[in-house]
């Protein structure tokens, strides 16, 4: 029942790190910021700022995935727009391939933007219901001056092949498709331009569990082929975990960590992640976590708290929580943001999987208590 | 003798009347919740579930009607037929007897009335309690379901609120009037997991504290597995399986269950090759498959029983259900 051949997964990832060796990643990002202002009143005065996006690093190697995870209005999705300029960042740098892409001018950009591409997550919304298939498909491939007439049609039936739909769709409307089917259509209208470089934003939220999977099958299968490079965003933790090779958890407009996906689930540091991982419920009674149910709403980016931004809510939050915003703990390429982590990682002599333990131990000690916590006034 | 169940549906079938013909959504669904239990009915956009729900309370929209089948909901002795119910005796069994949770409490709450209002709205109707008792049992109602600053939360609108307080509030609207039952379609699917979390608790907790029943909806089996008693789950219009959560979750034996299983990712899986997954997709009413709906999509059928017989719901261990002609087989 399997769609895809499981071989030369080997293969691929030996030539992925022989190429890390020698290339700096594809894509660096430096304390991007993203920031809406607030308007009101007849002049449209300024009275706030959105810090949707507040200072995010990271880095992605040519040919892998970084998943980013969070919840809804963590900025997450501006992080995915931001990068390609669709939204234009506030601060901090985008290097693509090398090149800065904040200081690209229009024309620049557009021949930039060939090379990353995006999938949205509803697929009823991003394809014009209006356009047949291969209008949708063409477009991009018009714009990017690629090929004549006849190789255009040979690119869109071949992208359309390998996303696993025939080339017969070209003649259809988007509405005579499924959602599954949809959403090949958008992968097959971001991998007709042959890119280098995909954001998917929430590609299988959408979808049932049955589709789900074949959708995610056929992501793997497309990165394997084209040697594509993803910035995977979900707030579903379990897609992730199997998707991605690094994982960043992000939380109010901030990474609060990030590692490697296995090390993440298996030592999440932060509080924030492990109460997100305890909260993804499981069929099976093995994987089942003590389950930290975190008092309160995610507060408003507009307004984000002192010091920590996760200390109304965490059950750890001590006095230098409230005040200093935590420095990143980097060990060997896991990264936390957490001045109880930090303080377990060094009392542990850096053994993450203490640390860890320790500070799990530590929540479920604090949230024992007889009644539930009180959650604190959030949404005014 | 055993005591008849809170809720009985036997052989429910609610069909819509299209141009393109009559489209059976729910065809021949039959399930039983105990007093206190929680059933889980799972299943994929268009298996049926949440027609089921709507039927129990006769809020399927037209074209669509019951058309054969009994919904019986046994209350203080007595048994009521809700398929045949008179419209006003039903009404005082809506909000009353069986509450509902909908998966959109923004939609489902009304924009310009004050949340304080809605919940007590409730109760004036159920009641006939007078305005000052109503709305203390809706301040009482909003403690309960820990809303925090409940007085000031009294006065606010729907939009002033969070998702997640939203849902905490269609929850207090739908227990208000102490029902026996509560009906929960999709109650925390547009909610991130940590507010999720809050409210699986917040439920489990309201009913071991005021023993009400609930049906809970959704595509999600680890919710499921995590909040139910039993689990029932549904493709293209039937229940194809049927049993205790632990006994379902540790042996499926119908297909489609083994399927939904095995698709769903995660970091064990990872590095051992692609997915499983179910080849094809959920068929529409218009065109269910002859014999079992599954057959098209499934690994075991075997022709030509499969496509010709529709297999019936059958007891294979003690307590579990299911509906496929070779289910000894499959199972281990």
């Amino acid at each position: 029942m399997t769609t895809a051949q499981p071989n030369a997964e080997g293969t691929a990832a030996g030539q992925r790190s022989a190429q890390e060796a020698v290339e700096p990643a594809l894509l660096a990002v430096e304390q991007l910021q993203t920031h809406f202002p607030i308007r009101k009143g007849l002049l449209r005065r300024q009275v706030g700022t959105v810090r949707a996006v507040d200072g995010v690093s990271f880095s992605i190697p040519r040919g892998q995935t970084l998943g980013l995870v969070g919840e809804s209005g963590c900025g997450k999705t501006t992080v995915g727009r931001s990068l390609l300029r669709l939204i234009e960042p506030t601060g901090g740098s985008v290097r693509f391939a090398g090149r800065d892409v904040r200081g690209q001018s229009r024309a620049e950009l557009r021949r930039l933007r060939r090379r990353m591409q995006i999938v949205f997550q509803d697929p009823y919304g991003s394809l014009n219901p209006r356009m047949k298939v291969r209008s949708i498909l063409e477009e991009g491939l018009v714009i990017h001056g690629m090929g004549d007439r006849a190789t255009r049609l040979e690119r869109m039936a071949a992208a359309l092949e390998r996303t696993g739909l025939a080339a017969a769709a070209l003649d259809r409307y988007p509405h005579e498709f499924s959602g599954g089917q949809r959403q090949r259509i958008a992968i097959a209208r971001a991998v007709v331009l042959e890119p280098e470089f995909l954001v998917l934003d929430e590609p299988v939220s959408a979808l049932d569990v049955s589709i789900q999977a074949q959708v995610i099958n056929l992501l793997a299968e497309l990165r394997q082929e084209l040697g594509l490079t993803y910035l995977f965003i979900s707030h579903d933790l379990s897609v992730v975990e199997y998707l991605a090779d690094q994982v960043a958890v992000m939380y109010l407009g901030r990474i609060v960590e990030s590692a490697p996906a296995e090390q993440l689930c298996r030592q999440p540091l932060h509080p924030y992640t492990q109460a997100l991982f305890s909260a993804v419920p499981s069929v099976e009674p093995s994987r089942r976590r003590q389950r930290i149910v975190l008092p309160g709403d995610v507060p408003s980016p507009s307004r984000p708290p002192s010091g920590c931004r996760f200390h109304p809510r965490c059950p750890l939050a001590e006095a230098v929580c409230r005040e200093v915003d935590p420095p990143q703990v980097d060990l060997a390429g896991h990264r936390v943001h957490c001045h109880v982590a930090g303080r377990e990682l060094d009392r542990s002599g850096g053994d993450a999987t203490a640390a860890s333990a320790a500070v799990a131990a530590a929540i479920i000690a604090a949230t024992a208590g007889p009644a539930a916590p009180s959650p604190p006034r959030s949404d005014a | 003798m055993t005591a008849a169940p809170l809720l009985a549906i036997n052989d429910l079938v609610t069909a819509f009347e299209t141009p393109a013909g009559r489209l059976p959504a729910v065809d021949g669904v039959s399930l039983a919740i105990g007093r206190g239990r929680t059933l889980g009915l799972v299943g994929e956009s268009g298996c049926g579930k949440s027609v089921t729900a709507m039927s129990i309370l006769r809020l399927v929209a037209s074209p669509g009607r019951i058309e054969s089948g009994s919904i019986q909901l046994t209350v203080d002795g007595e048994s009521l037929e809700l398929t045949s119910l008179p419209e006003r005796r039903l009404r005082e069994i809506r909000g009353g007897r069986i509450g509902m949770i909908f998966q959109e409490p923004m939609t489902s709450l009304n924009p310009v009335f004050t949340v304080g209002d809605q919940i007590a709205e409730v109760v004036r109707l159920h009641r006939r309690a007078g305005r000052t008792a109503a709305r203390a049992r809706a301040l009482e109602m909003l403690k309960l379901v820990r809303v925090a600053d409940p007085e000031q939360r009294l006065d606010a609108y729907p939009h002033q609120l969070s998702g997640g307080m939203r849902q905490r509030v269609m929850i207090a609207m739908a227990l208000a009037c102490e029902p026996d039952l509560v009906i929960a379609d999709e109650p925390t699917t547009a909610l991130d997991v940590t507010i999720q979390a809050q409210i699986l608790e917040l439920l489990a907790d309201l009913r071991r504290r005021l023993g009400t029943a609930i049906l809970l909806i959704t595509h999600d089996l680890g919710v499921v597995a995590e909040t139910c008693d039993d689990v029932a789950v549904m493709y293209a219009g039937r229940i194809v399986e049927q049993a205790p959560a632990a006994e379902l979750f540790s042996r499926p034996l119908h297909p489609y269950t083994i399927g939904l299983l095995a698709a769903r990712p995660d970091a064990d899986r990872r590095g051992s090759g692609p997915l499983t997954t179910i080849p094809g997709m959920v068929p529409p009413p218009q065109e269910f498959p002859s014999g079992c709906r599954f057959h098209p999509r499934c690994g075991y059928a075997r022709q030509p029983r499969c496509a010709a017989e529709v297999p019936p719901l059958r007891e294979i261990r003690p307590g579990h259900f299911v509906r496929c002609h070779f289910a000894e087989e499959i199972s281990p």
